[in-house]
């Protein structure tokens, strides 16, 4: 369980990254293709499928993120009505949230698992790098059963101990009185 | 009838507290098994094609970018700058708070982190000084909220991707609106303080002052490298967004060290959780509108409205009741999505412009976040000045009044938004 929560975490981090330095990289090589000196070095890559790229590793960024974001607490709803309620009652709610998390999830991790096949038998490719598109999707059924299965882990561990994960909106580091 | 039956579903979801992404997704789930003859196959692609935008892609960049820097570091750079500029005039802690609260936003992207950063900092030296509590918490909670109307903003971001309008011209019809409405903040500052005598600061002499701008300047070039990178056309939106991560990564950890490199897989996860949830609620506020569009019911309501004849004044009107409304439960993106393809297509066939639409909107969710009984300012300052939230209300009741004013004036007046980009020649 510690594994899968590491990658998760490895995974969503490594891909915003990257995604930063390709945009930052295609940009200067956009650039340094206009300058004399860099130009016959610029003009041998080719950087065209930077932007294809970028949005695929966000879309992969973007499904295990969610499901990282249900282990922290981050997609909030509306709760001021149900934070009226009793304590029992509010409990209610909060499990009718969670397996409609899990509910949703689940079908579209089906639903996007069925795609991904149909696409795979299809052979279709990517426009700029060529990859096989069911490979770009097959982050739509793995981040959602992920995803499915966080919303169901939160429920457990909020039947065992009574209480959610919780994400600070304004955490702000760097605040304790300077040193002199 | 199948709109009430939308809407009803929805209401009833989010009421529940699930997450609001969750309740768009169920909705559209619940009609489309239910009530509609679309395929599901259809819907299907839809889901996954959502975020497949480029432009959608500037949001994960800003989000790096203004964490790299949502620092107290870095609000405390902003925070003596602002003093040393504005500190001996009439307000001054207070004053300064406005201003450094305006340029943190701006940098940070973020509200409720302005309000906790700069909070922190000023509102125990203004304590110090002698400032009633009360003053500090209106000044911080209000000015905070600044953010979102100064470029590079999130909310602009989300409202260009929902409507088709262009980032680059939406950065730039907020840059007056948001220094007006900084004035306007700092001018009510200043009148209170006038009026109740509270302590001012020495004049800083000019080195200082000049110091404190080289201090703070490698922070505020972010928005310059932002603003300037779109408007001359060496970046496209979302390559600007990339280019100030990189640009606020290296500022943070090599010039001003205040993150070192061992902190940086921590930014980097916390930035991708929370661009990871945007994204999550824009791929199902994505559907929801298909289902809407499918529906034709934007239409319908376009031709409801404009039967009843109410016209573009009475039309934006609603409009902001309905946005403050709603910013009372929702933060702002989330309702960006799920009212800006709503509204949009009556805003248009009533003539009125969508980039002022924009900013109104975006003024809209800075009100909402200010506002009594549960905006997210409130809430946050609540946390940091120990003050219970009706306390609170008193306290940023002159602050919020500027506002809701100064709202008016950017519903009845466009040229307030939309002299910059059209004498720059974007429009």
């Amino acid at each position: 369980m510690k594994f899968l929560d590491h990658i998760e975490e490895w995974l969503i981090a490594s891909l915003i990254a990257i995604a930063t330095l390709i945009i930052f990289v295609a940009v200067v090589h956009r650039y340094a293709s206009g300058i004399p000196f860099f130009q016959d070095a610029a003009l041998a890559i080719n950087m065209s499928w930077a932007q294809e790229l970028c949005i695929y590793l966000f879309v992969w960024m973007a499904k295990f993120g969610a499901a990282y974001g249900v282990r922290t607490g981050i997609h909030v709803g509306v709760d001021v009505l149900i934070n009226r309620l009793s304590e029992r009652n509010r409990a209610l709610f909060v499990y009718f949230g969670l397996f409609a998390g899990a509910l949703f999830t689940g079908v579209v991790g089906f639903l996007g698992a069925k795609l991904v096949l149909g696409i795979y038998e299809t052979g279709q490719t990517s426009a700029d790098l060529e990859l096989p598109m069911w490979l770009v999707y097959l982050a739509i059924p793995l981040g959602s059963f992920l995803m499915c299965f966080r919303f169901l882990q939160v429920a457990w561990n909020f039947r065992r101990t009574g209480e959610l994960p919780r994400h600070e909106v304004a955490h702000v580091e760097g605040l304790e009185p300077e040193k002199a | 009838m199948s709109a009430y039956i939308i809407f009803g579903l929805l209401i009833a979801f989010m009421l529940t507290g699930m997450p609001i992404s969750i309740a768009l997704g169920l909705t559209v789930l619940a009609f489309l098994f239910g009530l509609s003859d679309i395929p599901i196959e259809t819907v299907a692609l839809k889901l996954f094609t959502g975020i497949e935008k480029f432009e959608i892609m500037a949001i994960p960049f800003f989000i790096l970018a203004g964490n790299f820097l949502t620092h107290g570091g870095v609000a405390r750079r902003m925070i003596r700058f602002a003093t040393s500029m504005v500190g001996h005039w009439y307000g001054g802690l207070g004053l300064a708070g406005v201003l450094a609260c305006a340029l943190f936003a701006a940098v940070s992207g973020s509200s409720p982190a302005t309000v906790v950063a700069i909070g922190s900092i000023l509102l125990p030296a203004m304590a110090k000084q002698g400032f009633p509590p009360r003053f500090g918490a209106g000044v911080i909670t209000t000015s905070g909220s600044l953010g979102i109307l100064i470029p590079p903003s999130i909310v602009m971001v989300i409202y260009a991707v929902s409507t088709n309008t262009s980032v680059g011209k939406l950065f730039m019809a907020g840059v007056i609106p948001g220094l007006v409405l900084a004035t306007l903040l700092g001018l009510t500052t200043w009148y209170r303080a006038r009026k109740n005598n509270y302590p001012r600061l020495t004049r800083a002499t000019w080195r200082e002052r000049f110091v404190a701008l080289r201090d703070s300047f490698w922070g505020l070039l972010l928005i310059v490298v932002v603003i300037g990178g779109i408007y001359s056309g060496i970046f496209t939106p979302t390559e600007a967004a990339a280019m100030s991560a990189v640009y606020a990564f290296i500022v943070a950890v090599f010039v001003y060290k205040d993150l070192n490199l061992k902190q940086v897989p921590k930014v980097l996860l916390d930035s991708a959780s929370m661009s990871a949830m945007l994204l999550y609620i824009i791929t199902n506020a994505v559907l929801f509108s298909f289902l809407m569009t499918y529906e034709n019911i934007p239409q319908a309501m376009a031709q409801w409205l404009l039967n009843m004849g109410l016209g573009a004044m009475g039309f934006l009107l609603m409009v902001n009741l309905l946005l403050l409304l709603a910013g009372n439960v929702m933060e702002p993106s989330s309702i960006v999505l799920i009212l800006a393809p709503i509204l949009f297509p009556v805003a248009m066939q009533l003539g009125i412009d969508p980039i002022h639409f924009g900013i109104l909107i975006v003024v809209n969710m800075e009100v909402g976040m200010c506002h009594p009984p549960v905006g997210l300012n409130l809430y946050v300052a609540s946390g940091i000045t120990k003050m219970g939230i009706t306390e609170l209300t008193i306290a940023v009741w002159p602050w919020l009044l500027t506002m809701l004013a100064f709202l008016l004036l950017v519903t009845y007046w466009p040229p307030l938004s939309l002299w910059l980009p059209t004498q720059l020649g974007m429009m």
